[in-house]
């Protein structure tokens, strides 16, 4: 199958090649992102207006965080997780309750963070210890989570005034206040998969484990370590999520998956592993926030919406599989 | 719509159900009446896991059997409930089908076994209605809306905003058009192009995006109305204009009273409409149930215009709400109080 | 597609085949035996009454779109090309048949147009994941939402187009010895595509396709050919899915066959199939999980147990067949 990581050909050993190849990601991307820009603003020239940039600035924050831990997932061989609504709902309700019990906002951060982590080694605890696929596991796992969350909770929503009530809600510098460690946690995130040790480990696992493991790497380490910090972001991401949110309940996050992996694939992350850059999703997440607000600034009904985000996915992983089909490894 | 062609061609469905009734009636030979009750089962909505606990509730004090099945939100499972609750020898049935594209194909299940049904809220010409006029509901808050706009706006306000839930079909179109043409009815110079609406599911959560987006693409209404199908749906543009500091451009009216209570109401929101969607068991079981299990002939009456049983939409402003408990509370004074008082004679502050 | 780290040096399907072994310790067996175990529970449980006419009938009804859905959608899973986009297809093939009905057309026209429509579904998937080499699952994800933004356009305001037509209604509604007559015909086409899977030259090719796809290409089996026409089928599957529910229920929603793509997939993976690997899995282990999963609903429903525990039942039900699966010699993740 196309995704089939090729365990018998040596590692992508051709950084400058593949660097090229993620900066064509990037010219890809910004152009057809600036089209759509110019195209809307053509149209409707008070589209360019501080408005939009909010309105699509907010869209971003959750879907970026989200992306990050699919990526981080994707990158090191555990293909998809598909668990993330589950984790996210149940991070965000700790959220909730840790604000409802008056606790302030870095602890509330940390409550949900360490949920989302937790959540991500169950996933991690059986797909290393019952050596089962995660694309498997983490679909049964969503489905159990969310069906026991409806048993625990019907709705949630933070208290009016609170601290993170008022995060979810403020701008700094002009831009939203849950936007910002979005751009953040990518830009560290891309960072340090491509400059430390760990992270270029990750990536070089999820290429090739067969040679990873004969390089002495612990694959069930790796797993642990990938799924947790994964979970982390669904964690930090569920409080951006329920600081906006108002009241939510456990069906509240289904629709956010499918952006989710759409912006890791525009990104170039390869869900077969072993491929990407991080910081693309900036422009993927970007761009695939842009595409609501265009829509409605043309007019169209938010039926047409999942027309243009499913066809476009099409289009996207059309693109990437002809690319990885090209490339010689 | 088809019902004299389907009843006849659904007796055909239900060729095997007389045989398993016999069956099932020889098994359980106790004449202890049976009560089945078919819950939504969308994980959207509290209401749709409480309609089940108050009717459980209830007929356990009535002495009867109780059965409960979820929809799960799928037609299909729908109507394989309802030829389960056929099997099982209920001897009437309540349901609420948020799927109502099934409620043919269940009634004639239904008629066919010689089982009463109630449905809430959604009609079906076989199946007896309990609930809420939507459309009456709708007007009564636009009309309150309306009088908002009236006198803090004149009458003019830039856009009047509809949260849609389009997946509730028929009754998406009665609450929020009826809320539109309630603001008419107060207001009714505002031209037609101030109607604007977007599709949010009736989710807070999920409607805040798409409204963010309408709010962008209208960057210079001030004065915005708001209403929608649910309160979670209007409350989903109030927390959209409030991420792009808009807030105080906006004044949304609600329906179904889900976030009116409590001390957590947002300010913006100044009132909704209460169906107390929880205590719905008690119409029906007063007005069709119980007098059917007394052997009683009770008229099947369907239309929501001449219904089984009437609900009362109670509209509230959020002043008026502050009296009202919120849903778990008055899920317990609703079961304490003497059998066939109704959550409106008990908790609506505006009775009338 | 990431299930490709077991060390063993044969797939499965290279085994020399014995039939007795294969009854006893292939993915059928073990399904079969699950089934026997919910059987035996449901009697122990329920008493005789599970078994009855009346109960299988219920049951029945239920089960005949996803018994074709997943009898069709197997063979895109035998040839190694997951179809995320099967429920969409039901819900497109449901409102477009309805709507056509809805404005006059006859019933045989309006199948054949919307099936016709649902094989160029099928086509629209192979040209990306065949043609261009996209992954299946992302690029059927996206089939999935772009076909259920269509659908809610055609489905309007209400979400639902009314199409009922006597005709049809009572032929999909027939009952035949007590039980649903589309049901028999359901389980004869999962025997008709086992029967092609395992006894002809086609369901090897498909077999050998998804098992190895370059070997099969190096012995000569067109290998894209045969992915086109499995994801073909499959949407047709889809779309015949769709009329049958437009038979059931007399009308199309903008949720019919919503969520049904997982619900297939965890019974046909509870039935030995896989998603992520072609080559593993039979029409009757498919069928046999529908059927186990159907069984376990249903017993829960008899007993009265609060339904919001199914779903996690069923979860539990696919981790434990995977890893069954696994423990019996099937695919080991890393």
């Amino acid at each position: 199958m196309s995704l089939a990581p090729a365990i018998e050909t040596a590692p992508p050993a051709m950084p400058f090649k593949a660097r090229l190849g993620g900066w064509g990601t990037a010219i890809l991307l910004l152009s057809v992102w600036a089209a759509l820009l110019i195209a809307t603003g053509l149209y409707r020239p008070d589209f360019f207006a501080h408005q939009t940039l909010l309105a699509i600035a907010f869209t971003m924050a959750v879907v970026g965080v989200l992306a990050v831990g699919q990526g981080i997932i994707a990158i090191s061989g555990g293909f998809i997780d598909l668990s993330q609504p589950a984790g996210l709902i149940l991070s965000g309700l700790i959220a909730v309750r840790l604000s409802e019990a008056g606790l302030p906002l870095p602890l509330v951060v940390v409550g949900a963070v360490l949920t989302g982590m937790a959540w991500g080694a169950l996933n991690a605890a059986i797909i290393v210890f019952a050596k089962l696929n995660p694309v498997i596991v983490t679909l049964a796992t969503n489905f159990i989570g969310l069906a026991a969350l409806y048993l625990i909770f019907q709705l949630a929503q933070v208290p009016n005034g609170s601290e993170i009530y008022h995060f979810g809600r403020t701008n700094i510098l002009g831009l939203p206040a849950i936007w910002w460690p979005m751009l953040l946690i990518i830009v560290v995130t891309g960072f340090l998969m491509r400059s430390t040790r760990y992270g270029r480990r990750t990536t070089a696992v999820g290429g090739n484990r067969a040679a990873a493991k004969a390089r002495g790497i612990s694959l069930k380490a790796m797993r642990f370590g990938t799924f947790m910090a994964a979970g982390g972001f669904v964690g930090f991401a569920a409080v951006l999520f329920a600081s906006a949110a108002g009241p939510f309940n456990p069906s509240s996050a289904s629709t956010l998956q499918l952006n989710v992996i759409a912006a890791v694939i525009l990104a170039g992350i390869s869900l077969a592993g072993g491929r990407g850059n991080f910081w693309m999703l900036l422009l993927s997440v970007g761009f695939l926030s842009t595409i609501p607000t265009s829509l409605v600034f043309f007019g169209l009904s938010s039926d047409t919406q999942s027309i243009f985000q499913g066809v476009l996915l099409m289009i996207a992983v059309a693109i990437d599989g002809y690319r990885a089909r090209r490339s010689p490894t | 719509m088809f019902e004299t062609r389907n009843t006849r061609a659904l007796a055909i469905v239900a060729l095997a159900v007389p045989a398993l009734l016999g069956l099932t009636s020889l098994a359980t030979a106790q004449d202890k009446f049976k009560l089945g009750m078919l819950v939504g089962g969308n994980t959207c909505c509290e209401w749709m896991k409480a309609q089940g606990d108050v009717a459980r509730a209830l007929a356990e004090k009535e002495g009867w059997d109780y059965v409960e099945l979820s929809n799960n939100n799928d037609p299909a499972v729908a109507l394989k409930n309802a030829q389960i609750m056929v099997q099982e020898g209920a001897k009437a049935v309540i349901q609420f089908n948020g799927q109502p594209s099934s409620n043919p194909a269940i009634s004639a299940v239904m008629k066919a076994a010689g089982i009463p049904i109630v449905t809430y809220d959604i009609a079906d010409p076989g199946m007896y209605f309990v609930g809420i006029d939507n459309l009456a509901a709708g007007i009564a808050g636009g009309e309150q809306l309306g009088m908002i706009i009236k006198d803090k706006w004149n009458c003019a306000p830039d856009l009047v905003i509809s949260s849609e839930g389009a997946g509730a079909g028929i009754v998406n179109e009665w609450r929020t058009g009826g809320m539109r043409t309630g603001v008419k009815n107060i207001c009714p110079d505002i031209p037609a192009e101030k109607f604007v609406s977007f599709e949010g599911s009736g989710d807070a959560a999920v409607a805040l995006q798409p409204a963010r987006d309408l709010l962008a693409a209208n960057p210079n209404a001030v004065k915005m109305a708001v209403v929608g199908i649910n309160d979670g749906g209007v409350l989903g543009l109030i927390n959209a204009a409030e991420q792009l500091g808009r807030a105080d451009q906006v004044i949304g009216w609600g329906q179904d009273g889900a976030f009116i209570t409590g001390d957590n109401v947002n300010p913006h929101l100044a009132g909704s409409v209460f169906y107390f969607l929880e205590g719905y068991a008690v119409y029906a079981i007063r007005d069709v149930i119980k007098p059917i299990a007394e052997g009683k002939d009770v008229p099947l009456k369907a239309d929501a215009g001449d219904p089984a049983s009437k609900v009362q939409p109670c509209p509230v402003s959020a002043e008026q709400a502050k009296a009202v408990p919120d849903m778990a509370e008055r899920v317990t004074q609703l079961l304490a109080a003497p059998a066939g008082t109704t959550a409106y004679d008990l908790f609506c502050p505006n009775k009338g | 597609m990431t299930d490709t780290t077991n060390d063993r040096t044969l797939p499965a399907y290279q085994l020399p085949h014995h039939p007795l072994r294969d009854l006893l310790t292939g993915s059928v067996a073990s399904i079969a035996f699950t089934f026997i175990a919910v059987v035996a529970i449901g009697l122990l449980w329920v008493g005789p009454k599970f078994l009855s006419f009346g109960n299988v009938s219920i049951m029945g009804t239920f089960l005949i779109v996803p018994l074709i859905v997943g009898a069709f959608a197997g063979f895109a899973l035998l040839a190694g090309v997951v179809d995320l986009s099967i429920g969409s297809i039901v819900g497109i093939s449901a409102a477009v048949f309805a709507y056509l009905i809805s404005h006059g057309w006859g019933v045989p026209g309006a199948a054949i147009v919307t099936l016709v429509m649902c094989l160029g579904i099928g086509g629209l998937n192979a040209l990306a994941i065949v043609r261009f080499g996209a992954d299946p699952i992302a690029a059927t994800l996206g089939m999935l939402t772009a076909l259920r933004g269509i659908t809610w356009v055609l489905a309007g305001n209400q979400r639902m187009i009314s199409a009922f037509d006597i005709d049809w209604f009572n032929l999909i509604n027939m009952q035949v010895l007590g039980l649903p007559l589309f049901f028999l015909i359901a389980i004869g086409l999962t025997l008709l595509a086992a029967l092609i899977v395992t006894k002809t030259r086609i369901g090897r090719h498909v077999q050998a396709v998804g098992g190895d796809d370059k070997a099969a290409g190096r012995a000569g089996i067109p290998v894209g050919r045969v992915r086109t026409a499995a994801l073909m089928l499959s949407a047709f599957g889809g779309g015949l899915g769709g009329l049958v529910y437009v038979g059931q229920l007399g009308s199309a929603a903008g949720a019919t066959g919503f969520g049904l793509e997982f619900q297939v997939y965890a019974a046909l993976m509870i039935g030995g199939y896989s998603i992520l690997r072609g080559g593993v899995g039979n029409p009757i282990g498919g069928a046999l999980g529908l059927l186990v999963v159907a069984g376990v609903a249903n017993i829960l429903d008899l007993k009265a147990i609060s339904p919001y525990y199914v779903n996690i039942i069923i979860g539990l039900l696919l981790l434990a067949a995977v890893l069954l699966d696994r423990l019996r010699g099937g695919d080991s993740y890393e």
